[in-house]
């Protein structure tokens, strides 16, 4: 893959090249972050590296002595992307920006926590936590590895948060301006510490009832009834803290759940702990024997152990985005000569604002000086930037990709193009995607009702013949029935089924997706930026075919332009570059030198002397002239992700395929995996919405997979909305899983996972039934000794729990046995 | 016999103990991030190298 790099703010070491022999069967990685390197790259200190941004931070590191860094793990860097870096440091003096990030700050020393969502491994911590050898002003940095934070305590009056901000980026773990500020936001980032004091009480009063209870299991001499007796009011008093502090949370649910009148799984939960202690208590005072507090116990920290393992595998990621997110805070106005930075908000109709490379245009605004090239790829996937002139209409979203452009505000940021489609966005996921029955609350039903039956029959029962059986057979039934196993086989299958996605690239946002997943019967993708990759182009010339030679020199000039079609052919064409000399670039027009004598000139067709083409849509043209000879055009249109072919294809006989796509042209390599009657062009974000919908009135459970706001509406209404994403920090609207762009081959496995675990959950749930059987049967007859209840509860917990996680990690082995990883 | 009761009384005061120090560990931070302590202990042993020019301007540090 092939990614383009502007990095233009790097220290200009000179580029050590060299030729590598291309050997077929090793690629070489870039030492840095793991890329593979093209054949000719850089070399440095014997260490191969992909791109100047990574030898730059090598060097650095080297500098500082923190090379142990590439020790910990293997290619740890982050690649300086061009989307990453839209982050203006300078945005970090403004005052507003900086009491948000500040925690605290006295004389002189201040702590920041930012938030840098590059973090990803051991490396990663450590470099981020030795920064001080970096940056002496640095007093100590500590990392928060689950919500990807990282405080910092610094000497302010030596080191400015800007100048801390810009020594992050230079490393490649550029913050995030915004925060999340509230816990709220933050909802199921690591697990609440309340639990952890829950499940630690749970298993004390386990551990020592148990032990209390050996004597009595264990027949032991019981001619000092002292002793039976004090162990017995010790598991009493043990076990108080336990319902009353540690299965709070089953109360709750079960209690909301008999308001709204619905049933539960926490009900007969509920139910059983209840049964559980007053039979205990009871037979305790009453001398009738020993209680079941030790099945108690076990029960809660069982459950509890679920519990934790849900928040444990909840993901760490940002599913949940405002606008906010992806828009700059504050904007240049300029007013005569005088610039000033204003809020967004702020902006009145008629305003001038300045926009600057690889900024977002923050409202709708008419050009007013200089050339736009504008890239819409946040709004709709397509990266290839349009050129727009003085006097045209620019819309809020797109980024400027050139020299900085003068805009007049055509209306305010909350009536503009983008607010109105978020406001959209807003509204279809308020609107909620049909529901889909979870299955547990099906079984919950069921369940709660046949126990409640067996109950009642069974006291009739025993009343007729033995009164004094009643109150014991009831609560036994209740205490056996108890679906301890079942409330645990979900949580586990399901979330152990995210971790094994997560390995791959795909990463679900909570373990209910899963089951959702498993349900989808159509997939739709978006073409552009889905299937389409967002930065890797092919070139295809139009003309008389140019020599080796002429194909050297137009690289070597184009190696001098930061303009992305400029970079698309430095990477495309071939030769050993040498030095371009007066080197000019004009821009909106292209960019002209001397290349080895000879000039060179690269750009607009008016500029090369040529005439400008018609291009398919998507498609951009670079015109050439060498000598001053105008020798043709290249296009330039998208590739197709590599792996698009495996996940459109491997579909096939799971679920349909869709395509939707807001070009009116679909390339032939992505039509040829498609049936014809499904793809549809030419789509508005209003219609991809209703198309889905359209899916879903059929009766089909949809999955939509895509990328720019453009889909957010159809990802919000969809049973599963997935983004793709090239890197960790990507604009992506919300959704319920992000795709990571180099997995999109494995889509159709982890459809088949999830499948699978749905067929695990359902097996599981007979085992666990099979076992509520054996125990019920005891019960009714009354023969439920708390020894029995002791055994079977912990052993069909472990069994069933046991079972899901072998049998999810099995399917994945087996879905993934010829897999690169 | 009487000193079973003795025993029983002691081991589960040392027993609550233990449950408080869980409690006041958990109430610490010490269970919110269990990625990044492991990672700590790699780098603390090895002293900045003196090539470095910068390192020595701040011993605190």
């Amino acid at each position: 893959m092939q990614h383009l790099m502007f990095v233009s703010s790097q220290p200009t070491a000179p580029p050590e090249l060299c030729h590598v022999q291309p050997t077929t069967a090793q690629r070489v990685l870039c030492y840095h972050c793991g890329d593979t390197c093209r054949e000719e790259h850089l070399v440095h200190d014997e260490k191969d590296f992909c791109c100047q941004g990574c030898r730059a931070v090598y060097g650095l590191l080297q500098e500082s002595g923190l090379c142990d860094y590439y020790a910990i793990s293997d290619q740890p860097g982050v690649k300086e992307k061009a989307d990453v870096t839209e982050l203006r440091p300078e945005l970090f003096d403004i005052p507003e920006v900086r009491d948000r990030l500040v925690e605290y700050s006295e004389d002189g020393i201040t702590r920041v926590t930012l938030n840098i969502p590059q973090m990803h491994c051991s490396s990663c911590i450590w470099l981020l936590e030795n920064l001080q050898r970096v940056e002496p002003a640095i007093i100590r940095s500590r990392v928060r590895f689950s919500e990807k934070e990282l405080s910092i305590t610094f000497r302010e009056e030596r080191f400015s948060l800007r100048a801390l901000v810009e020594l992050l980026r230079r490393i490649g773990y550029a913050p995030l301006l915004n925060r999340p500020q509230d816990k709220a936001a933050r909802r199921g980032a690591g697990v609440p510490r309340m639990l952890y004091v829950k499940l630690g009480i749970a298993a004390f009063a386990f551990g020592n009832i148990m032990l209390f209870s050996f004597p009595e299991y264990l027949g032991a001499d019981v001619s000092d009834r002292t002793l039976l007796r004090g162990f017995q009011f010790l598991s009493l008093a043990f076990s108080i803290p336990v319902l009353l502090f540690s299965s709070q949370e089953f109360f709750t649910s079960a209690w909301a759940g008999i308001r709204t009148r619905q049933v539960n799984i926490d009900q007969p939960i509920a139910l059983g702990i209840l049964a559980l202690f007053a039979r205990s208590t009871a037979d305790v005072l009453l001398e009738t024997g020993p209680g079941y507090f030790d099945s108690l116990a076990g029960l809660v920290f069982f459950l509890l152990v679920g519990r934790w393992y849900q928040a444990y595998t909840y993901q760490a990621l940002s599913f949940d985005r405002t606008l906010a997110d992806f828009l700059p805070l504050v904007v240049i106005r300029k007013r005569g000569e005088v610039e000033e930075a204003v809020g967004v908000g702020d902006l009145v109709q008629g305003d001038h604002i300045v926009v600057r490379d690889q900024e977002l245009v923050p409202v709708d605004s008419v050009l007013r000086a200089g050339i736009g090239n504008i890239d819409n790829s946040f709004i709709t996937g397509e990266p290839l930037p349009v050129r727009r002139a003085v006097g045209d209409t620019l819309r809020a979203g797109g980024r400027q990709r050139g020299a900085a452009i003068e805009l007049e505000v055509l209306r305010p940021f909350e009536q503009s193009h983008l607010k109105r489609l978020w406001e959209e966005h807003a509204a279809t996921s308020a609107q909620r995607r049909p529901a889909m029955p979870r299955m547990i609350d099906a079984v919950a039903r069921r369940f709660t009702v046949a126990v409640m039956l067996i109950a009642v029959a069974a006291g009739i029962y025993w009343a007729g013949r033995d009164a004094d059986m009643v109150w014991p057979v009831v609560t036994a039934v209740l205490i056996v029935a108890c679906p301890c196993a079942l409330a645990l086989s979900m949580p586990f299958a399901y979330g152990h089924t995210m971790r094994l996605l997560g390995r791959r690239g795909v990463f679900l946002r909570d373990a209910e997706v899963v089951e959702r997943m498993a349900h989808v019967n159509a997939v739709v993708f978006d073409k552009t930026g889905t299937l389409t990759a967002r930065e890797a182009f092919e070139l295809r010339f139009i003309g008389s075919a140019l020599t080796a030679d002429e194909e050297q020199r137009l690289r070597s000039l184009a190696r001098n332009s930061a303009h992305p079609l400029s970079a698309v052919l430095y990477q495309g064409l071939k030769g050993e570059v040498s030095d371009a000399v007066e080197v000019e670039e004009t821009a909106g027009k292209g960019i002209e030198g001397t290349v080895r004598g000879l000039a060179v000139r690269i750009g607009a067709a008016e500029f090369c002397g040529g005439t400008k083409l018609h291009m398919e849509q998507g498609e951009a043209q670079v015109h050439v002239a060498v000598g001053g000879v105008y020798r043709g055009c290249f296009a330039v249109h998208k590739r197709a992700r590599s792996g698009m072919h495996a996940a459109v294809q491997g579909m096939r006989g799971m679920a349909h395929t869709h395509l939707l796509t807001g070009d009116t042209h679909v390339d032939a390599d992505v039509s040829a995996v498609f049936d014809a009657q499904a793809m549809h062009t030419g789509c508005s974000p209003t219609d991809k919405s209703a198309f889905i919908q359209q899916l879903q009135g059929g009766g089909d459970r949809v999955m939509m997979v895509g990328d720019g706001l453009n889909d957010a509406g159809a990802l919000a209404l969809s049973d599963v909305g997935m983004t793709v994403s090239e890197t960790s920090a990507a604009l992506t609207p919300a959704s319920d899983a992000i795709l990571d762009a180099r997995s999109i081959d494995r889509l159709p496995q982890a459809l088949r996972l999830t499948r699978a675990a749905r067929r695990v959950v359902i097996m599981s749930l007979g085992l666990s039934l099979m076992y509520n059987v054996v125990g019920v049967s005891y019960a009714v007859s009354g023969h439920l000794t708390p020894l029995i209840a002791a055994i079977l509860m912990p052993l069909s917990s472990v069994t069933v729990v046991g079972f899901v996680t072998l049998a999810t990690t099995w399917s994945a082995r087996r879905l993934w046995a010829n897999d690169r990883s | 016999m009487n000193v079973i009761f003795l025993l029983i009384a002691a081991s589960t005061v040392v027993a609550v103990l233990f449950l408080a120090a869980f409690t006041w560990a958990v109430r610490s931070g010490q269970f919110d991030d269990d990625r990044s302590p492991g990672v700590r202990i790699l780098g603390d042993a090895k002293p900045a190298p003196t090539t470095a020019p910068h390192t020595t301007t701040n011993p605190n540090a």
